[in-house]
């Protein structure tokens, strides 16, 4: 539900994220009338997530489907030891909701297929993409365009991790950037101490964006690799033929 | 002309060999350093066809399609096999 101000128990909560710097009062009200999904919510997804909800972006869509197994909980900080062999959706949505009354938190139970991405695109002003496969990545990308709202699509390997930022219509897509699928990895190597590094960096460009504050990082691709202590940012280029948001601009 | 390079993303492990810097000829194209970048690596690793390959912040295209360009003295040589990982 769209507000046209903020309460004065919101404003007490959000003290320290407004002012000089950070949001002024209308961006944190932008964040409230916002709706962000995050897809998934393991070890980027989760830390994107939990920033969304405590830094009070109003609703906060979550998909994510599955069991907690025990090699998750190396990066998946929504997870518990209570919850292994359980569900995870369940568990993650009530932890999140326990961390801000004033957020509501939407749970998808499942990865949505083509349809329900793009469905669910329509809903919202932002996609954080943090799936482990670059097919649910490039269907991510491709809902985001769509329905003209930006991406963030947030990855990781190892003590490593990239993200992209994508604004349709004006920057490259994922597929302008990956115009042949890669191949997906499924039992990648990876440390969770990157997962929430990357995941909260994800997040931060999803506030950034919606509280329209800062310099969002669009067009570019930010490689984190904490294996080498480096930081590099590359331009990407759009691909004019691209089959995905060429015609839609 | 020496430029630099940073080879990062998936399997980073697997690319110690890569020297952090080349000497190449003069005018030399970011084929002929890509071409030594190959030969360096031990045998039987190669670098995946959809590694992100840019010039100074600039994304050509992936490894196995990109924009040539002439290289020059301090540019930096960025190779990122792609991630994914959730």
């Amino acid at each position: 539900m769209r507000v046209s101000e903020l309460s004065a128990e919101e404003l007490g909560r959000y003290a320290r994220q407004i002012g000089p710097g950070v949001l002024s009062r209308e961006g944190q009200l932008r964040l409230r009338n916002s709706t962000a999904l995050v897809t998934r919510v393991g070890g980027m997804g989760g830390p994107a997530a939990l920033a969304l909800v405590m830094a009070g972006v109003g609703r906060v869509i979550v998909a994510h489907g599955g069991e907690l197994i025990s090699p998750d909980l190396n990066r998946q900080v929504l997870g518990s030891e209570a919850g292994l062999g359980k569900p995870r959706m369940p568990a993650f949505a009530e932890y999140l909701r326990t961390m801000n009354r004033f957020v509501e938190v939407e749970a998808i139970d499942h990865e949505p297929d083509d349809e329900e991405a793009r469905a669910l695109a329509r809903r919202c002003d932002i996609i954080l993409s943090c799936p482990p496969s670059f097919t649910e990545r490039l269907r991510l990308n491709r809902a985001a365009v769509a329905a003209g709202i930006p991406l963030v699509d947030a990855a990781q390997w190892g003590m490593s991790g990239t993200l992209v930022v994508v604004q349709p219509g004006r920057t490259a897509c994922l597929e302008c950037l990956y115009p042949e699928e890669p191949d997906f990895e499924e039992m990648f190597p990876v440390v969770g101490a990157i997962s929430s590094a990357i995941g909260a960096l994800a997040a931060l460009e999803a506030i950034k964006i919606l509280a329209r504050t800062g310099t969002p990082l669009f067009g570019k691709l930010w490689m984190i690799d904490g294996f080498q202590g480096r930081s590099t940012i590359v331009d990407v280029a759009r691909n004019e033929h691209c089959p995905c948001c060429a015609k839609a601009c | 002309m020496n430029i630099r390079v940073i080879i990062s993303g998936r399997h980073y492990d697997q690319l110690g060999h890569v020297p952090g810097e080349l000497s190449l000829e003069e005018g030399a194209s970011v084929d002929e350093a890509l071409g030594v970048i190959q030969a360096a690596l031990p045998e039987g690793n190669r670098l995946p066809p959809s590694c992100l390959v840019a010039v100074s912040g600039q994304h050509l295209g992936t490894l196995a399609s990109h924009q040539e360009r002439t290289l020059t003295e301090g540019d930096e040589l960025v190779v990122i096999a792609p991630v994914a990982g959730g």
